[in-house]
């Protein structure tokens, strides 16, 4: 099949997304969100996003349907995130596409959410699929992989060793009173401050740390850094502190994303989750890549966060490829390895 | 069985440890299938039905248990049932999973295990549920006069595929019964 038509579910965290693609042309793409709900809990709240996956999933099917113009009964395979994510809310996604592939009688691909952050590129432009190095940055992951072929081949180079770079973003900002989601709200605040304000630290980037995490991420020492300082400077200058942080955590996400290229002998970058969406990240990328000759990736935003269309591109995909479908009854993991990119 | 029954209906409940499908031609049983395990209701679903599409392929409608019961597969089995009848283009019908305990009494008592030692409970007179669902500590119900049946005070039951059928004629429930809050407490409401 050389142009699948595949529709994609995600519910990993709090977006309940379907997306529509056929090959990789993209049909349709819609999010309901329940981050406003998970507002007031500070944080994602797994039980209530659960909730408002089950009570968003039949509209957004429905939406994406009418978006893309297409029946269900012309899908050629259903598409799910396996993993990894939160177990309740993977579960709601991966048993209603279930549902659809049983009702139809189509196969299903339950795919990896991480592969699918990478996957969703492939959807801006033409160019035949080669090896690249993804650095994946959102709430709940900070990963660096070497994929060498999506829907096969995807080795985990690191990754953040306590807290996700989003994470850190939310709890600085809810320090700042910002509010939340943090990510774009600290972005917005930077733009008015100066990056080299206050001299936070680069996590896990000294020799002796390098030696033993070289790709690997940690944010809860910049964390704690950040507190002590807004402790004692009570008269601290909130865009400093917003920006100075912010160009801590860009700096060492660049600094080690360019270091698995150069290693590699990689020359592709494809930056993409959540935090991708940051615009200083997007810029110091532009430049250090420009700078190493490496050609850099950044998915539009809405195809960054956490969407449907992913997961149907790495299904389609999948199917190009002649992988095998997933068996019946396939398992949500929350904790999954983005080596396996579809499930068995 | 009184009421109108669509040619074919597919019955789904995952509101007990148990996933329960089953198919009736109008009120007669084609299939029926179940499996045991508190965390296996996504895995077991998609095959039980599987099983009991390769009975009878066309559906007319799918009726589903909205609980109450443990969140996560009470949702597997709802969102399973919207996803298939949304699917084949057919009408699904949700109905109180405890409406579904076939019990022969005149006043009594169903109650089914809502973990952190409580129960989830409703009262019934001549079949009908006149109080409930209620999730209550064991002891609370105890205290009741009716006849318990169910978990805590017997043997556990599951409910009765026929009898969810035959309730979700009558008292088509839309909304999935959850009877808990999330356990989060907002930040507003935090010491």
């Amino acid at each position: 099949m050389s142009e699948p038509l595949v529709l994609g579910i995600e519910t990993s965290c709090d977006e309940t997304a379907v997306g529509i693609v056929k090959g990789r042309k993209l049909l349709a793409n819609v999010i309901a969100s329940s981050v406003e709900e998970h507002a007031r809990f500070g944080g994602v709240v797994p039980e209530v996003a659960s909730r408002a996956h089950l009570e968003a999933m039949p509209s957004t099917i429905q939406q994406a349907l009418e978006i893309s113009g297409i029946k269900l009964k012309d899908v050629d395979a259903i598409s799910v995130t396996a993993g990894p994510g939160l177990v309740g809310a993977l579960l709601v996604g991966v048993s209603a596409a279930n549902g659809l592939a049983v009702a139809l009688d189509k196969p299903l691909y339950g795919v990896n959410h991480l592969a699918s952050h990478v996957a969703v590129d492939l959807l801006t432009h033409d160019e035949k699929m080669r090896p690249t190095i993804a650095l994946l940055v959102s709430g709940g992951h900070s990963s660096i992989l070497q994929v060498s072929d999506i829907t096969s081949d995807i080795k985990s180079l690191g990754q953040t060793i306590d807290d996700a770079a989003g994470e850190a973003f939310d709890k600085i900002a809810r320090l700042l009173q910002l509010g939340f989601p943090g990510g774009p709200l600290i972005d917005k605040e930077s733009k008015t401050g100066k990056v080299d304000a206050i001299n936070f630290p680069r996590g896990l980037t000294n020799p002796k740390d390098l030696a033993e995490h070289e790709f690997d991420f940690s944010f809860s020492g910049l964390k704690t850094a950040v507190s002590r300082y807004l402790q004692a400077t009570p008269e601290f200058v909130r865009a400093d502190v917003a920006a100075s942080f912010q160009e801590a955590i860009v700096d060492v996400l660049l600094q080690k994303s360019v270091k698995a290229c150069q290693q590699t002998g990689i020359d592709s970058l494809v930056i993409a989750g959540g935090v991708a969406a940051n615009s200083r990240l997007r810029a110091v990328a532009q430049e250090r890549c420009a700078k190493a000759g490496i050609q850099l990736r950044t998915p539009p935003p809405a195809l960054c966060t956490d969407n449907g269309a992913m997961v149907a591109t790495l299904g389609s995909l999948a199917i190009s490829a002649g992988r095998p479908a997933s068996r019946l009854g396939i398992e949500a993991a929350s904790a999954i390895s983005p080596s396996i990119p579809i499930w068995a | 069985m009184a009421g109108v029954f669509a040619l074919i209906s597919l019955v789904i409940d995952t509101a007990t440890d148990r996933t329960s499908v089953a198919l009736f031609h109008r009120n007669e049983l084609l299939f029926e299938g179940y499996h045991d395990g508190a965390t296996a209701h996504a895995e077991a679903l998609p095959k039980l039905v599987s099983d009991a599409l390769a009975v009878e392929k066309s559906i007319n409608q799918v009726v589903v248990g909205m609980g109450p019961g443990p969140f996560t597969g009470l949702r597997v089995g709802i969102v399973f049932a919207q996803s298939f009848a949304q699917a084949r283009n057919i009408a699904w019908r949700g109905v109180c999973s405890l409406d579904g305990f076939d019990i022969d009494a005149d006043e009594y008592i169903v109650t089914s295990d809502a973990r952190r030692k409580e129960v989830y409970w409703a009262k019934y007179s001549k079949g009908e549920r006149r109080f409930g669902p209620q999730v209550s500590a064991p002891d609370y119900v105890a205290e009741l006069p009716e006849k318990k049946f169910g978990f805590g005070f017997g043997p556990t039951i599951y409910p009765s595929m026929a009898m969810l059928l035959a309730k979700s004629q009558s008292r088509s429930v839309t909304q999935p019964i959850y009877l808990r809050r999330p356990d989060a407490v907002p930040t507003s409401e935090r010491k």
